[in-house]
């Protein structure tokens, strides 16, 4: 009975205990966190990345023949980064390159990374990615459109889908 | 001497001896793990097809005049179709035949007697028995991974080349699906050929470029967008990744060479105008390599014998003109300093042809000829698609001069396997590839090549 008695009083000090411990609640909304462009795990294939380059400079789709020539000189060389280089600044270099004009971007800074993040990546930039590239942009007059359409087009985000 | 002060020097002299390089008389800053007889190898593949017959046995005469002595006289209606696509001269002043070995009853033993699957054994030193994906890289290891895997000290892409002749599945031989190697281990591919003609002009010869200063904002963007980015476009999507170093220097030197074409200094670059056929300008390339980067593996091949599948007497004239680009290819290697003397040169190529022509008669009454030899080994019909020849040519400190291999009827000295053990054991890596992967070269037929 003594025992019975004991166990009773255990008990009932820990419940005692535990409903005095205070609970926080913060009121702040859960946020997942995630990398921007997370969920793109598929490597363009070689035709559609150069015809998504293409497309991306000329608002055209690519002629038959440029994309056959161009998938050749892709397949000629084992260093595709390289290569891959050299075809997105052979079309930088073409005078009917659609990019927009440097007044135009320094016009609304903000919007234009809006824009070229969206065409090129195909999603909105976070706030720090916008912040970052405008920050770039902003503190030099040497920053052209065609300089961030060239680092876009470049970058690993790019090759994938 | 204080304890201390013994300790101290003791320690520094240990130090020295690990970190200060001991320059070999060859240039080369440390010691390779293994003995290289020599410290560059060119492989070059006379493929497409070759049956000795009209090779090294010389059943038209000698078609081949620089690559083999002899005089025999070649039938007249073949000797006026070479003469109709007249050669320079080149004044070697030698035969190649004096300059090593020849093996003329090498071996393609086993597999499949298709292009592709002989330059991917030639390339592995490992026979595929079963018909390839065509769009699958190599399932064993590659000559050139295996040389960039275990050569001591370890090379960049720089000094291991891959130049085909053409493209389809051929740029996938610069590196396996082999576990432990791969890209990062995988020659530098090229198809000179498609990539330094007027396509390639307009696809990629023209290039936007920036200043310095300009380059280096356009990093720091896309240094912080690879950074926000999970995943990377690396080796084996990307094909072979160049050191940052090595990849300027490529860019540089593809532009250079566009330079050149637009400025004709392609357009007949040996002097051999209407002659020069494809082979003969993706060996150009070659040297081309050569001059720039020196490198110490370099893989290269030539495939126009194949019009044989339908003509024959073109077929001859075709050999007649590997002949001739083996020859410049070799003097070459001869006139240019650090490969001069120092330079192995294995020529072999992938298959050979059937005995018996095919029905495309050709405007001298010859019968065309394909490569149909049956994937077994034993049997007991025509197995010509499986002879071949093999010449190894080098300094005469390493290469047996002057020597010609023939085997006893019906047998076979040397195979296709051979060439890569060869290659390993001549630039000292043989003994650090694990013993399945590679061929011992003390159990190879080429072995009687070297001294």
């Amino acid at each position: 009975m003594k025992k019975l008695n004991l166990f009773f009083a255990v008990v009932l000090l820990a419940g005692i205990i535990s409903s005095c411990k205070k609970e926080y609640v913060y009121e702040v909304k859960d946020v997942k966190v995630t990398q921007p462009g997370g969920a793109k795990d598929n490597v363009k294939t070689t035709t559609e990345f150069i015809s998504i380059v293409y497309s991306d400079l000329f608002n055209n789709n690519i002629p038959t023949d440029t994309l056959l020539y161009v998938q050749q000189s892709y397949d000629a060389f084992g260093d595709k980064k390289l290569i891959e280089d050299r075809i997105v600044r052979h079309f930088l270099n073409s005078p009917a390159v659609q990019i927009p004009a440097d007044a135009t971007m320094r016009a609304n800074i903000p919007l234009f990374v809006d824009e070229t993040i969206q065409k090129f990546f195909n999603r909105k930039p976070d706030a720090f990615e916008n912040y970052f590239i405008s920050d770039i942009i902003s503190n030099s007059t040497n920053i052209t459109p065609m300089m961030v359409y060239y680092a876009c087009m470049t970058s690993n985000e790019y090759r994938y889908y | 001497m204080r304890r201390r002060d013994f300790i101290k020097k003791a320690g520094l002299a240990t130090a020295g001896a690990f970190t200060v390089p001991y320059i070999l008389p060859s240039g080369r800053l440390f010691a390779a793990s293994g003995i290289r007889k020599v410290n560059h190898v060119v492989f070059c593949m006379f493929a497409g097809g070759v049956r000795n017959m009209e090779s090294v046995d010389k059943g038209l005469g000698n078609i081949m005049p620089h690559m083999l002595l002899g005089s025999e006289s070649v039938p007249l209606d073949i000797a006026a179709a070479i003469a109709g696509s007249p050669l320079p001269n080149l004044n070697l002043g030698y035969n190649l035949q004096s300059k090593g070995t020849l093996f003329k009853d090498f071996r393609y033993k086993k597999g499949p007697t298709g292009h592709f699957n002989g330059h991917t054994t030639a390339i592995t030193g490992a026979y595929t028995t079963a018909d390839l994906n065509i769009k699958d890289h190599p399932h064993t290891p590659t000559i050139f991974e295996l040389y960039r895997k275990h050569n001591s000290p370890a090379q960049t892409a720089r000094k291991c080349w891959w130049v085909s002749n053409t493209l389809g599945p051929y740029p996938a031989l610069n590196f396996s699906s082999y576990g432990g190697y791969g890209a990062q281990y995988g020659a530098n591919f090229i198809a000179p050929t498609y990539m330094f003609s007027n396509q390639g002009y307009n696809s990629i010869g023209t290039l936007k470029t920036f200043t310095s200063a300009e380059e280096a904002a356009v990093n720091n963007m896309r240094t912080f967008m690879n950074h926000n980015f999970n995943k990377s476009f690396v080796d084996g999507d990307a094909g072979i990744t160049n050191t940052e170093l090595d990849a300027a220097e490529l860019q540089t030197w593809i532009d250079g060479m566009f330079s050149q074409y637009q400025g004709g200094a392609f357009n007949d670059p040996w002097g051999a105008g209407a002659a020069m056929n494809n082979d003969m300008r993706n060996i150009f390339f070659a040297e081309k390599i050569i001059d720039q980067f020196t490198p110490e593996l370099l893989v290269v091949n030539m495939q126009d014998v194949d019009v044989a599948h339908f003509n024959f007497t073109d077929y001859a004239v075709n050999l007649h003109k590997a002949d001739f680009a083996v020859a410049h290819l070799w003097n070459k290697i001869q006139s240019t300093p650090g490969m001069m003397d120092d330079t192995v040169m294995i020529i072999a190529p992938e298959h050979g042809r059937n005995t018996t022509g095919n029905s495309n008669i050709d405007q001298n009454g010859r019968a065309a000829l394909d490569h149909t030899a049956p994937f077994d080994e034993n049997f007991s019909g025509d197995q010509m698609a499986r002879e071949i020849f093999c010449q190894v040519l080098g300094p005469a400190t390493v290469v047996n001069q002057g020597i010609e291999i023939v085997a006893p009827v019906g047998q076979s000295i040397g195979e296709s396997i051979d060439i890569s053990s060869a290659i390993a054991n001549l630039l000292g890596f043989e003994n650090q590839i694990p013993s399945d992967i590679l061929m011992d070269f003390n159990n190879t037929g080429i072995q009687q090549a070297f001294l």
